[in-house]
């Protein structure tokens, strides 16, 4: 990641080469936006881990990692409605959470800017569904902007605080994951001030909007779009570029791809790409499709644009064939590359695709078998021992509702503690749902931060409605799978500020959980499978739900701490005489710190990788794993 | 309609490896160096959930062609494979006239180690590779990474390999100065002899 120094520089015309979530950090500062809340989400995290590192040193800045997604959305649009400018971000599926505060928001409107980020992720490189957020904005009245890469994602950011402010409505800022994930230079402009405080001024017939004042809202937020369609009509982040009779209409990341198969293709079109894409410049579309008899729409996900565009077509009567996802040219699934935009733009002009690519596949098909490689718990990851616990207690007999974070990862074998997921929270939830139905032991997880964010509200109906349910809650400090944002429980703040933490087994007995107990998963692997063993014959006893946390830093951050302060650990061998070569260590445990010896079939241990957590000793029954001295 | 292919303006390099080896953080490195170069650069990354010992796999696009950060089947100019599974398991992105780089130290996938499924054998790799690229360059980064004094240097042996094979037009001045500016205290020492015997691996080949 790029340091918080080089995107604090106040050098104008600057060329840095920087992530698109970075350019959006950076863009917070070039705005003036004063406030930012937000709960991580891959792909949109580096924007908050920038501005993380950024918010001590930026005068009249507020950045906050909120408990999730619908509270980061109150706290911004609560600030955006007092005066000062402010941004909420997250992933596609965080926006689910905040569609409830995001659709009356479009009513009440706002007094500064305010910007919702939402990072879509096709193809669902890190996320559970594929999510297309732009039909929020459709739904809720939004005007919608899509940059293509990390230069427009900062210079469009400027636009939409100004295009928020002149509509009094927030923006949705919709970016997808190879946006977010892409590298380019991006050049600084000046920075602007923020005010130190605002005034909030009253005028609750606005913004409470009971029955009666939501009723005149509406027509006010249609009128508001109505506004946004002309703005949509004359802004230079709709244009066109290139000329031919052949038409294509695209946004977001599509419009690279697009240069790039004309470029390759030698063909000559005329492209229209859109930056704001709701409310669409319906005038300008038109013309368009009346100039080109054949007019092809590039989109990834949902025929978002293609949808409309043919109404529009229709609507005007005009005479032009539109190509796109409903003729079968463009798939709706997974993210789009040149290599498929080249592929239909070919077929749709009737020409030979520069590259034949069948050969290729067909060449590929003959290589051979690779072995898959997965993402897993890393070395040293105190999950992997509380897992094996709950394994090892229940047989793999009981059900394993799981959650949203790294140990969803425990799906896969040897572990196979994953057998349903919905969303952040879920596995609670879920978990009262299965035990109400059948007479299995349940045990679900749950991160930290998870917890916080979406787990509450699941274990207070939990202990109200006695649901028989075994909790564990995975406490490794960090929401590590997005790269160790802080969260209530860690005792930091997103200003850099050292709290109090909550503390999580108070939190449970708060709720009237009666059995609390917490262990350090890495203490002693026996003690672990005990403590599981007394959960779940506690739950069964007495049909109530029962948690226990199982609390240990994330390895990451235990090997950062240590690099940190300079410690070395000694670390684990197996010692050839004493191994059987049994593999129980692998078969049951399967750390990737461990292989086996291909010619002697005894296990070994990659010192490179091991973190001496220790974990695997206690799997061993021939005590065959021991610590090197120092 | 008529349609000229042309070949565009851009060279694409792919780098594949397992996440922790440092592919992320070598893309970075060399698209700086070709930033401060002034090439038009773009880079494509993976995040989340791959990074935690998956397969993972950066593109860097340099030229005035380069838009979007995606290196599709058959246009990659180099390949840069980390671990030689993880170089096969992306070869197909290689142009017919293109070059492998790669490392020969194995990291053994879980899915081996537990017996599941099997390691194919290094010269059956290689055998592999050939059917879609002529050069190939192997190397064990890993003990020069381990010489030069950390097994994480191993991507500035890459870098430095990168360099030294003259495929890619950055000077070894722009390299080493963005290398010393990337790794503070007595990382800078470590990664910049990881990157001179890199690229003494492969500026005396005559591919
Ligand atoms: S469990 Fe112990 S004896 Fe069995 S293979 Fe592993 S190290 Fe060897
Ligand atoms: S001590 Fe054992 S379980 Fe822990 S990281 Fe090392 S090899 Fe893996």
């Amino acid at each position: 990641m790029v340091k918080a120094k080089v995107l604090l520089e106040d050098s104008v015309g600057k060329k840095v080469l920087l992530l698109a979530n970075e350019a959006i950090a950076r863009g917070v500062l070039e705005a003036g936006v004063r406030l930012v809340a937000l709960y991580p989400g891959t792909p949109s995290s580096e924007i908050g881990n920038s501005l993380y590192q950024m918010s001590p040193h930026i005068p009249n800045f507020y950045f906050e990692f909120s408990a999730n997604e619908k509270v980061a959305l109150e706290v911004a649009g609560a600030s955006a409605i007092s005066g000062a400018r402010s941004m909420m971000v997250c992933k596609g599926p965080g926006l689910n959470v905040a569609a409830d505060p995001l659709l009356t928001l479009a009513y009440v409107g706002i007094r500064a800017g305010l910007v919702i980020v939402v990072a879509d992720d096709p193809s669902m490189w890190s996320s559970q569904n594929e999510n297309d957020s732009r039909y929020y904005a459709l739904m809720g009245n939004l005007p919608l902007m899509e940059p293509s890469d990390p230069s427009e994602a900062k210079s469009m950011l400027l636009v939409a605080y100004d295009l928020s402010e002149q509509l009094e409505l927030p923006i949705l800022f919709r970016t997808t994951t190879r946006v977010n994930h892409s590298r380019s230079g991006v050049e600084y402009g000046p920075i602007r001030d923020r005010p130190e405080y605002v005034q909030f001024e009253k005028d609750p017939l606005r913004f409470v909007p009971v029955p009666s004042v939501a009723r005149k809202r509406h027509p006010w937020l249609l009128e508001q779009m109505e506004k946004a369609r002309s703005i949509s009509e004359s802004t230079e982040l709709n244009f066109t570029i290139g000329s031919g009779e052949l038409g294509i209409i695209t946004s977001g990341v599509s419009y690279n791809y697009v240069l790039e198969s004309l470029k390759i293709l030698g063909v000559d079109a005329e492209v229209f790409k859109i930056g704001v894409t709701n409310p669409l410049p319906e005038r300008m579309i038109c013309d368009f499709l009346r100039r080109h008899k054949k007019t092809i729409i590039v989109e990834e996900l949902e025929p978002f644009l293609e949808t409309q565009i043919r109404s529009f077509a229709q609507h005007h009567s005009i005479d032009v064939e539109i190509y796109g996802k409903q003729q079968g040219f463009f798939p709706r699934v997974y993210e789009y590359s040149p290599r498929i935009v080249t592929t239909a733009i070919s077929k749709i002009i009737g020409c030979n695709t520069p590259i034949n690519w069948d050969d290729i596949d067909e060449r590929a098909q003959s290589l051979p078998d690779l072995p898959p490689r997965p993402p897993l718990l890393c070395p040293g990851c105190p999950h992997r021992a509380s897992y094996y616990g709950i394994r090892a207690v229940t047989r793999g007999k009981a059900i394993y509702p799981s959650d949203i974070g790294c140990y969803t990862l425990s799906i896969a074998p040897p572990l196979e503690t994953a057998d349903i997921l919905f969303d952040m929270g879920s596995s609670i939830s879920t978990a009262c749902g299965i035990a109400r139905v059948t007479n299995q032991d349940v045990v679900a997880t749950i991160g930290d931060s998870t917890f916080f964010a979406s787990g509450l509200p699941g274990l207070a109906s939990a202990v109200y409605n006695q649901h028989p349910i075994a909790l564990v809650i995975l406490d490794n400090r960090t929401t590590a799978m997005t790269g160790h944002q802080p969260h209530p429980g860690t005792g930091i703040t997103g200003m850099q500020k050292h709290v109090e933490p909550l503390d999580i087994e108070k939190v449970c007995r708060g709720l009237g959980v009666e059995y609390v107990k917490t262990i350090d998963p890495l203490d002693s692997l026996t003690s672990l499978v005990a403590e599981v063993r007394e959960l779940v014959k506690w739950v069964r006893e007495n049909k109530r739900p029962g948690v226990l946390i199982s609390k240990a830093p994330c390895a990451l951050l235990t090997v950062a701490e240590r690099r940190r302060s300079g410690i070395t650990v000694p670390p684990y061998y197996v010692d050839p005489d004493l191994c059987t070569a049994c593999r129980r260590c692998l078969d049951r445990l399967a750390c990737p710190a461990m292989y086996l010896d291909s010619e002697t079939g005894k296990a070994v241990i990659d010192e490179t990788l091991c973190t001496s957590c220790g974990t695997c000793v206690y799997v061993c029954p021939h005590k065959a794993i021991l610590q090197k001295e120092e | 309609m008529d349609c000229n292919t042309h070949d565009t303006d851009v060279f694409n390099l792919v780098i594949s490896g397992v996440g922790g080896q440092g592919v992320l953080t070598l893309a970075e490195v060399l698209s700086r160096a070709a930033l401060s170069e002034n090439h038009n650069v773009r880079v494509g990354e993976i995040h989340g959930m791959a990074q935690r010992g998956g397969h993972v796999v950066c593109t860097v696009r340099m030229g005035p062609d380069a838009y979007g950060p995606i290196v599709d089947a058959g246009t990659a100019h180099l390949i840069v494979g980390f671990e030689p599974v993880e170089t096969l398991r992306e070869v197909e992105l290689v142009r017919p006239d293109g070059y492998i780089i790669m490392n020969q130290h194995i990291q053994h996938p879980v899915a081996v180690s537990m017996g599941k499924a099997d390691y194919p054998p290094i010269d059956e790799i290689i055998s592999s590779l050939r059917k879609f690229a002529n050069h190939i360059f192997d190397f064990n980064a890993m003990s020069l990474a381990e010489s030069a004094g950390n097994p994480q240097s191993m991507n500035m042996v890459m870098f430095g390999a990168i360099i030294g094979s003259g495929l890619v037009s950055i000077s070894k001045e722009t390299a080493l100065a963005t290398v010393a500016a990337s790794f503070p205290g007595r990382f800078e020492e470590i990664n910049t002899r990881a990157f001179e015997s890199g690229y003494a691996a492969t500026s005396v080949l005559k591919w």
